[in-house]
């Protein structure tokens, strides 16, 4: 059975006009007219299965975006196959583009003068939704995100956060197969992010609507998305569930041991110490196998050991780690 | 995507406008002035000279009019919205409307339709009507009818060179200073093709087809002598609003298919 | 002083950043020289001279224009100051030691030797080799043409100024451009001289200080005025660019006053 989503080899090239530095480099950026190319998606492979919510992080530059744009049929992909809901998104624009919802989050699709419920309306006519169901989607999405006090407020009156919930009910009003997001909560405060986590994942959940998420706040993946597919420098570097990640890495656990009086230094054999403020001392656990009890019983009983603290990785950090292992990784190989 | 979603982005167009409705006819008075300002500089010149190119003042007051409606009509469905799609690339709002089941092009015309230009047709229509009485003209159905075919057809002259014009923001990102390059052939229709050099009644003839606005058509209709194409004139005048239509859409496609291939 | 200078050297980079701009630009300045030049060619019709004025000197009257309107954009100043002033981001310029007006005129000055190297030099050399442009009536009268020319960008910088300032409490900014087009397509002589013009119209344009625009750099170059009268609308020239300056530092301290006392 083919999956939902299915990309081989997804490749995507930009040519960019060289330019030249400097008052002489500005007369030769007139004359001459050469071109570096930039690979922003290098050969690209994976499966999103119906009702699936994919995380798709990496840093700026990655080639996100651009991904993004070939899946919604904005981009023709350089090389390998691409195909969304059995069509190739650029070929079948029209088609593709009334089953799927999309939320670019710099970039309203909100009529900026007109109130809300006017770009619902013309959203409404332009996918032709049919009145019962549209009536039905908006009342039971703008009570979940609490549109209803500002559905008649001009868009230009709103706050961010209310623009932006309105953006993601508007996207779903048409009951599309995937949903696609770019950075849906940037900028947003924290309640207003809350609000949108805890609607997405029950979307997904509920509704079976693939998500596709594009974010740099890895508790939108945490909150939203199990499953996660990396990029860096156009290449795709881990898919699959964050859970394995965390594993992969190996538990970097990080432990606190507080003591009553400073012991001096204590270098263990169990772990690795990491900051060293007298009363207070860090440790890395690199091994999962470690447990407390060895830690513990090499720093002995005689120390003056008042409180041990021992933190699991956050999301931020594992991240983080992977990253620098890779780079570390690269460094040694090229 | 329905035809009938057309008219409601009209709507919500002119109604998104209505917050700003006094600056509306201050800005249409400070343009009337301005076009009428030019009329007056061609009206005092005749006073000195009565004729430029072999035309009195009525057929250049018809021409001024001619070009002036043709030009708004058109460009209330191209212009503004049109020269807008560079900023729009660039801020990538383009992209959003293209994960839509929406036809493009006609979204943006129709969702930016510029009402702005009825300062132009109110000074137009009144000098129309006086020049088309006041010139001499040899008054027949096929002359009348000829008057609106010849508008209609560079209406979409106009229309159609502004879209591909336009469309050169899809490929290159920059397009205004290709809007610069027409405005400045632009003025030139507002003055008879002959008293122009061989050459460049060849390109407004040909390449820029701009002579197909104003100087063209009217000079068939004041059956006048039309340079280098001579009889053709008048079929000319009528068929180049479809004909350049039809490259429009070619080329909207095109630079579409661009834009996917290698747009940033 | 310095940093003034650099102001106009960034003016003149930004000016030569845009690639495709500087051939659009060249462009259409020489369709606008042609269509003077051939509009004037027309109107003689074959005639060697109407009151005392000959082919020649309209010809190169004609391209003249172009030399000293080419190169500053007033549109463009209006906006900028308009803009400036109606969002209140001047506020971050009076913080500065740094004198607003003053640092856009010398960014204008940047950009408009950038455009008139580029643009303007080239065309008037194509033109004139085409029809035929007359030399300065005298050494006194050339030295003359190049302070007249001075004396014209800076009335030019200082109306565009003025109207921007305007749009503070008057009107919208896209009025206030299109009246100053409206203003200087007649009144700054461009497209035709005063000299054409049924009186009592002639004297009273011939006095205003847009006059100094177009009319009098031409004018002077064309050797209409001997080197008394030069001398005395020099002077009255720079009478009136004193009174401009006048009322737009008056105005430009009552607005940014606004601005800065209650937030605009």
């Amino acid at each position: 059975m083919t999956a939902l989503i299915e990309a081989r080899g997804v490749s995507k090239r930009f040519r960019q006009h060289k330019r030249f530095p400097g008052l002489l480099g500005a007369f030769k950026t007139l004359v001459t007219s050469e071109y570096t190319e930039v690979a922003a998606v290098s050969d690209i492979s994976f499966d999103i299965a119906a009702g699936e919510a994919v995380g798709y992080l990496g840093p700026n530059g990655a080639g996100k975006s651009t991904m993004i744009k070939m899946m919604t049929g904005i981009l023709v992909p350089s090389g390998g196959a691409l195909s969304v809901l059995g069509r190739t998104p650029h070929l079948q624009r029209m088609d593709n583009a009334r089953e799927i919802g999309v939320v670019f989050g710099q970039r309203s699709q909100l009529w900026w003068d007109l109130p809300v419920i006017d770009s619902f309306t013309l959203h409404r006519r332009i996918y032709d939704i049919p009145e019962a169901r549209y009536a039905d989607n908006l009342k039971r999405f703008s009570e979940l995100l609490d549109l209803t006090p500002f559905l008649d407020r001009a868009v230009r009156q709103l706050s961010l956060g209310q623009r932006m919930r309105a953006e993601i009910v508007m996207s779903l009003l048409h009951d599309p197969k995937i949903l696609f997001l770019d950075e849906p909560t940037i900028g947003l405060d924290v309640v207003a992010k809350d609000a949108v986590r805890k609607f997405l994942a029950e979307i997904n959940r509920e509704r079976g609507v693939t998500i596709i998420l594009t974010t740099h706040d890895l508790v939108d993946i945490e909150e939203i998305c199990p499953r996660l597919i990396m990029v860096d420098h156009s290449r795709l570097i881990f898919d699959g569930e964050l859970s394995r990640l965390r594993s992969a890495l190996g538990s970097a656990r990080r432990l606190t041991l507080e003591f009553t009086a400073d012991p001096g230094p204590l270098p263990l054999t169990s772990a690795t110490l990491t900051a060293d403020e007298g009363l207070r001392k860090h440790y890395l656990l690199e091994s999962d196998d470690i447990s407390l009890v060895t830690i513990l019983s090499e720093v002995g009983s005689d120390r003056g050991l008042k409180d041990v603290a021992l933190h699991e990785p956050d999301i931020e950090e594992v991240i983080r780690t992977f990253y620098q292992r890779r780079n570390a990784a690269a460094a040694v190989a090229g | 995507m329905r035809i009938s979603v057309l008219p409601l982005l009209v709507k919500m167009f002119v109604k998104s406008q209505l917050e700003y409705r006094g600056a509306f006819w201050l800005d249409r008075l400070a343009q009337i002035l301005s076009y009428g300002a030019v009329l007056t500089g061609i009206w005092i010149i005749i006073q000195k000279f009565e004729l430029l190119g072999g035309w009195n003042w009525p057929d250049l007051a018809l021409l001024f009019s001619f070009q002036l409606l043709a030009y708004s009509l058109g460009a209330s469905m191209s212009f503004t919205q049109l020269a807008q799609l560079e900023e729009q690339v660039r801020l990538g709002t383009l992209d959003t409307l293209l994960t839509k089941p929406v036809n493009l092009w006609a979204y943006l015309i129709f969702s930016g339709l510029n009402i702005g230009y009825a300062g132009h047709i109110i000074l137009a229509v009144p000098v129309l009507t006086w020049a088309l009485v006041a010139a001499q003209i040899d008054w027949s159905l096929a002359k009348a009818l000829f008057v609106v075919g010849s508008l209609l057809s560079a209406t979409m002259v106009t229309g159609a060179i502004m879209t591909m014009i336009g469309a050169t923001a899809l490929i290159w990102v920059r397009s205004n200073h290709l809007f610069s390059i027409f405005f400045g052939f632009w003025e030139l229709t507002r003055y008879p093709l002959n008293i122009f050099p061989a050459g460049i009644q060849a390109i407004m003839l040909s390449i820029v087809p701009l002579a197909f606005i104003s100087p063209v058509p009217v000079a068939v209709l004041l059956d006048k002598p039309v340079p280098l194409i001579g009889d053709l004139g008048a079929p000319l005048a009528l068929a180049a609003g479809p004909l350049l239509v039809c490259i429009a859409i070619a080329h909207w496609r095109f630079a579409l298919g661009k834009y996917q291939g290698a747009g940033g | 002083m310095k940093a003034y200078i650099a102001f106009a050297r960034s003016g003149f980079l930004s000016s030569l950043a845009y690639r495709n701009e500087v051939w659009a630009n060249i462009f259409g300045k020489l369709v606008q020289v042609f269509a003077r030049v051939a509009i004037w060619l027309a109107a003689y019709a074959g005639m060697t001279a109407v009151d005392g004025i000959s082919i020649q000197d309209m010809v190169t009257y004609a391209l003249l224009g172009g030399v000293v309107m080419g190169a500053t954009r007033h549109d463009r100043l209006v906006r900028q100051v308009g803009n400036a002033l109606k969002t209140g981001d001047v506020a971050v310029w009076l913080l500065k030691p740094v004198h607003y007006p003053l640092y856009l005129l010398a960014v204008e000055a940047g950009m408009s030797v950038y455009t008139f190297l580029l643009a303007v030099v080239p065309t008037i050399i194509i033109v004139a080799l085409v029809y035929g442009m007359l030399p300065p009536a005298s050494p006194f009268h050339a030295a003359m043409f190049v302070a007249f020319c001075g004396l014209s960008f800076t009335i030019h910088f200082l109306v565009a100024a003025l109207f921007g300032v305007l749009a503070f409490w008057l009107m919208t900014i896209f009025s206030l451009e299109w009246l100053l087009q409206s203003l200087i397509v007649l009144l700054s002589g461009l497209l035709v001289p005063f000299w054409f013009f049924p009186e009592p119209f002639g004297t009273i344009a011939s006095h205003q200080p847009m006059a100094w625009l177009v009319y009098y750099p031409s004018a002077v170059w064309l050797g209409r005025l001997d080197a008394l009268e030069t001398s005395v609308y020099f002077a009255f020239g720079l009478g009136w660019a004193s009174l401009l300056a006048f009322a737009l530092a008056l105005l430009w301290r009552r607005a940014s006053s606004r601005i800065t006392v209650q937030g605009g």
